[in-house]
């Protein structure tokens, strides 16, 4: 078998480099180590420093508050999230109603809704109660775009799940919440930790949601890139990806503390399939 | 077990509360507000009815807009499904390290779509970019970067958006591809077929239906493309690159044509609504 494997290791590992190289350049010119074209054949410039990042604060002076505004942003929603998907999960897939698949295919065509159909509205109505500009209102409207697709992960989890041990428990007088709490969310920790990181992750990166409901009070790290864009201030290139790598670094520590759970984040359960 | 209604109505409580206030009745308001001449400036409202609909669908920006969306979406959706289940299926059987492999390979989608638009701006800028270090090795002209191409553009986006998401659909489709049961390998292998049958006979029908879920995510995803652009060309050059989400954006906060760029945004749901349905009724087709 090693003569069948080596081949595929290579490709693996052929693939991967092809898709990391961009990062890998990107990370090359953080450091300070950048292409030098004016030489035949181009050359790199040197040594490495770390005098980049120091750079970001310089061109963008609130940069790192802006990544601790992007960090308790997200973790606040995506803990909102996951906290209000698993009750709706839970009862989806212990009720037994007409219609039933067609409301939990329903959550992830909501789930691939972009933000753009319903923010502009979002944005005036939110303006009116006074939700605008506010770390509430965002985090709020954050948790909302992401909870149907949370509602979808959770449902294949809890779906998945022999109901025993939960008529057990039922025979033992405990109730709903209990039950929720004490049977079924110990069961499904492994898919609620994987959702978690990845909802993390769709909140940290979320663009329009903090554009659109804030003006300057509640900045993530992805509005601040699109400042520079938008009004014409260039930054120069070793500062912005020195910039990108801070701003994936997180994102990166994250997935490789969790690679192992993050198995469970699974779209559909394997159905149908004749188990044991 | 058997949930109460009232277990039933408490359980989905706070997720109606959340989907409401911040998703369904905004939507409503706008899709009300918009046959209507509101706009937040003005006090007085009249009844408008498909006015704001007639006006964006009869500009021809809009109608650049949906054909622009429509060509990325076709393209790009298909080839993020085929690459991302092609890297799926090279990490279906366990190799060294499968997991950080799959990690490694997830980060492409990690980097932000905002990040990727400011990264690839300058991966392709004369001075700092890799692709005319790459001519420099060869001995080649330096080239503009093909983002200010109006012939290139379009397809630089849709390279782009596909190098950013394929990891993405490996990540989704591996589960799946993993669960199929060993005996299935083995007995199409021992009935002789090539590798090429195999995918067509036993993986891709197993992973059919999740394919179609990833694939509807992924093609909502893509009828609203537009932070990477917003960085990378903003919808140019002229309206190369403009995608429906831009025009909206554009009038709503750009151009304070508020009714416009609601009404278009509308327009965007209703692309979803029906790609959603079909999803809604193959979906039930594949489950029976």
């Amino acid at each position: 078998m090693v003569a069948v494997r080596a081949p595929r290791l290579i490709a693996v590992a052929a693939v991967t480099g092809a898709f990391l190289l961009p990062l890998a350049w990107t990370g090359l010119a953080a450091v300070g180590v950048l292409p030098d074209d004016s030489t035949r054949p181009p050359s790199w410039t040197g040594p490495p420093t770390l005098d980049h990042i120091a750079e970001i604060g310089v061109a963008e002076p609130t940069f790192w508050q802006e990544l601790a505004t992007s960090t308790v942003a997200a973790i606040v929603a995506a803990c909102l999230t996951v906290a209000v998907a698993i009750p709706s999960a839970f009862a989806l897939a212990r009720s037994r109603f007409r219609g039933g698949r067609t409301v939990t295919q329903g959550f992830l065509v909501l789930a691939s809704l972009p933000v753009m159909a319903y923010v502009i509205p979002l944005a005036d109505l939110s303006r009116r109660v006074h939700l605008i500009d506010t770390f509430a209102g965002v985090t709020l409207a954050e948790a909302a775009v992401t909870a149907p697709l949370a509602v979808f992960v959770l449902h294949g989890a809890v779906a998945q799940l022999p109901t025993e041990w939960e008529e057990a428990a039922l025979i033992d007088g405990a109730g709903v919440l209990r039950i929720l709490g004490r049977v079924v969310l110990p069961l499904i920790a492994p898919s609620v930790a994987a959702t978690l990181v990845v909802m993390f992750v769709l909140d940290w990166n979320m663009l329009l949601v903090p554009l659109v409901l804030t003006s300057g009070e509640v900045k993530t790290v992805p509005v601040a890139l699109s400042d520079f864009f938008t009004f014409e201030r260039e930054l120069d290139w070793p500062t912005a990806a020195a910039a990108l790598m801070v701003s994936l670094a997180p994102l990166a520590v994250l997935v490789g503390v969790f690679h192992r759970v993050l198995e469970r984040f699974v779209l559909q359960a394997p159905a149908g399939r004749d188990i044991g | 077990m058997r949930l109460t209604r009232r277990d039933r109505l408490l359980l989905f409580a706070p997720l109606a509360i959340l989907l409401g206030g911040w998703l369904v009745v905004p939507a409503l308001v706008g899709l009300t507000a918009t046959l209507t001449t509101y706009t937040p400036l003005t006090t007085s409202v009249a009844f408008a009815r498909w006015q704001n609909y007639s006006d964006v669908l009869h500009d021809p920006q809009f109608a650049e807009a949906v054909r622009n969306v429509a060509i990325f979406t076709l393209v790009a959706v298909p080839l993020e499904l085929a690459l991302g289940f092609g890297i799926a299926y090279l990490l279906r059987r366990p190799i060294r390290g499968r997991s950080w492999w799959r990690g490694l390979l997830l980060l492409p989608w990690l980097v932000s779509p905002i990040a990727t638009g400011v990264m690839w701006h300058y991966l392709f800028s004369g001075a700092t970019g890799v692709v005319n270090f790459v001519l420099g090795w060869l001995g080649r002209p330096e080239l503009g970067s093909p983002i200010g191409d109006v012939r290139l553009a379009l397809a630089t986006t849709i390279a782009i958006e596909v190098w950013r998401v394929a990891p993405f659909v490996t990540f989704l489709l591996l589960p799946g591809l993993v669960a199929i049961p060993e005996e299935r390998w083995e007995q199409a292998t021992l009935a002789g077929t090539s590798w090429f049958q195999r995918i067509v006979k036993v993986a891709l029908p197993e992973v059919a239906p999740l394919m179609l879920t990833v694939g509807m995510l992924l093609t909502g995803q893509s009828l609203g493309a537009f932070d990477t652009i917003l960085i990378l060309t903003g919808g140019g050059p002229g309206t190369a690159t403009l995608t429906p989400a831009l025009y909206s954006y554009d009038r709503a906060f750009v151009t304070n044509d508020w009714p416009a760029g609601a009404a278009s945004a509308w327009l965007i749901a209703a692309g979803v609504a029906v790609v959603g349905a079909a999803y809604i009724r193959l979906s039930g087709r594949w489950s029976r």
